[in-house]
């Protein structure tokens, strides 16, 4: 067994074990059809946490056995320039529009969130660390960093505002009487990101295009915002 | 295909320097993602492989923010203290977001997109 201990904190053991319980996680997921409680994240985030606890090993050992699945996030943002680049069209078509909606949208998201946490009294780290939360998680991450925040929560923020997006959008929106395809998909992605256009393709071509967009726009938007309160403040 | 691996590093380095340079705190990932934008608008050529491994990319970033998001088991004092309002604060900023972006858009599309057929 001595032999075999020192396995417990190998990059090979860690990334061996995450990618087989997230290829599980992500099984189940399937099965329920894609539901946003069962997001392969959220199963395979607890279960890690109880392999972790039983292991014995240190978050930080974790964190950096696994580190080679985080760096992939930086190339896989860049990616996200293929989509917008095939959508320019539809862009300049609907600038106007689409600027508005974005600006509205994004200031909404930040100053709700922030002024909410604010009003409990939440510290300025965790101020910081909520502003975000309607980016797609690894722009969060980033940008919670270099705020002051904390990476992990935001990252647990955002997968929580996700779920809410996906879980609420279509009764609220049809409370709201919302009923073209192009505002419900935009809205979706603009506040709840990856999980809104996942959900946003389940109800139509239309509204999942306009969610991708609306999540890869308010990365941009939300790091632009964030900025210009930094450079006033 | 390593050609367009090599595109996404070279943008994402590209990136990270203006970002250090610049000092500015917006991630490089997402100045890389800007400016890789402006190249495909600009200049012509065959996107096929980029294509294909920035959307393998894409459908995979789920597992790439485990490790991440595993980091909350960190998190349990801030959680003790300030749940409710982490909760809270996600909750009514999710909802609010979605209703002033979906109202902002109908209208601007009416006033400013008529023409536009709607879907």
């Amino acid at each position: 067994m001595n032999a075999l201990g020192g396995l417990l904190s190998t990059q090979l053991f860690w990334l061996a074990v995450t990618l087989t319980v997230f290829a599980g996680a992500d099984a189940l997921s399937l099965r329920s059809r894609r539901h946003p409680l069962c997001h392969p994240v959220l199963l395979a985030t607890p279960a890690l946490i109880v392999l972790i606890r039983l292991s014995g090993v240190t978050y930080a050992t974790y964190s950096g056995a696994t580190s080679v699945l985080g760096f992939l996030l930086g190339p896989a943002v860049v990616g996200l320039a293929v989509p917008i680049h095939a959508r320019l069209g539809l862009i300049r078509r609907l600038a106007l529009p689409l600027f508005l909606a974005l600006l509205a949208g994004s200031l909404t998201a930040i100053v709700s969130a922030v002024g909410i946490l604010w009003l409990f009294g939440g510290p300025p780290d965790l101020l910081a660390t909520i502003a975000p939360r309607a980016t797609t998680t690894p722009v969060a991450m980033e940008l919670a960093r270099q705020l002051g925040g904390r990476p992990s929560l935001a990252a647990a923020l955002v997968l929580g505002a996700g779920v809410i997006g996906a879980m609420v959008a279509t009764p609220l929106l049809n409370a709201l009487g919302v009923r073209d395809m192009r505002a419900r998909g935009f809205a979706v992605g603009v506040s709840a990101h990856g999980f809104g256009a996942a959900r946003a393709f389940q109800v139509s071509e239309t509204a999942g295009a306009f969610a991708s967009l609306g999540m890869a726009l308010n990365a941009v938007a939300t790091a632009l915002i964030i900025l210009l309160f930094a450079v006033l403040a | 295909m390593v050609g367009a691996i090599a595109q996404l590093f070279v943008f994402l380095l590209a990136g990270e320097a203006l970002h250090r340079l610049s000092g500015l705190p917006v991630p490089g990932a997402v100045i890389g993602m800007v400016l890789l934008v402006i190249w495909l608008a600009s200049v012509r050529g065959d996107r096929a492989r980029l294509e294909s491994v920035s959307s393998w990319l894409t459908a995979h970033l789920s597992v790439m923010f485990v490790p991440a998001a595993v980091g909350i088991m960190e998190e349990g004092g801030v959680f003790a203290r300030f749940g409710t309002a982490l909760v809270v604060a996600t909750t009514v900023s999710t909802l609010l977001t979605i209703v002033v972006t979906a109202l902002v858009m109908r209208w601007a599309l009416a006033r400013f997109a008529p023409t536009e057929a709607a879907e």
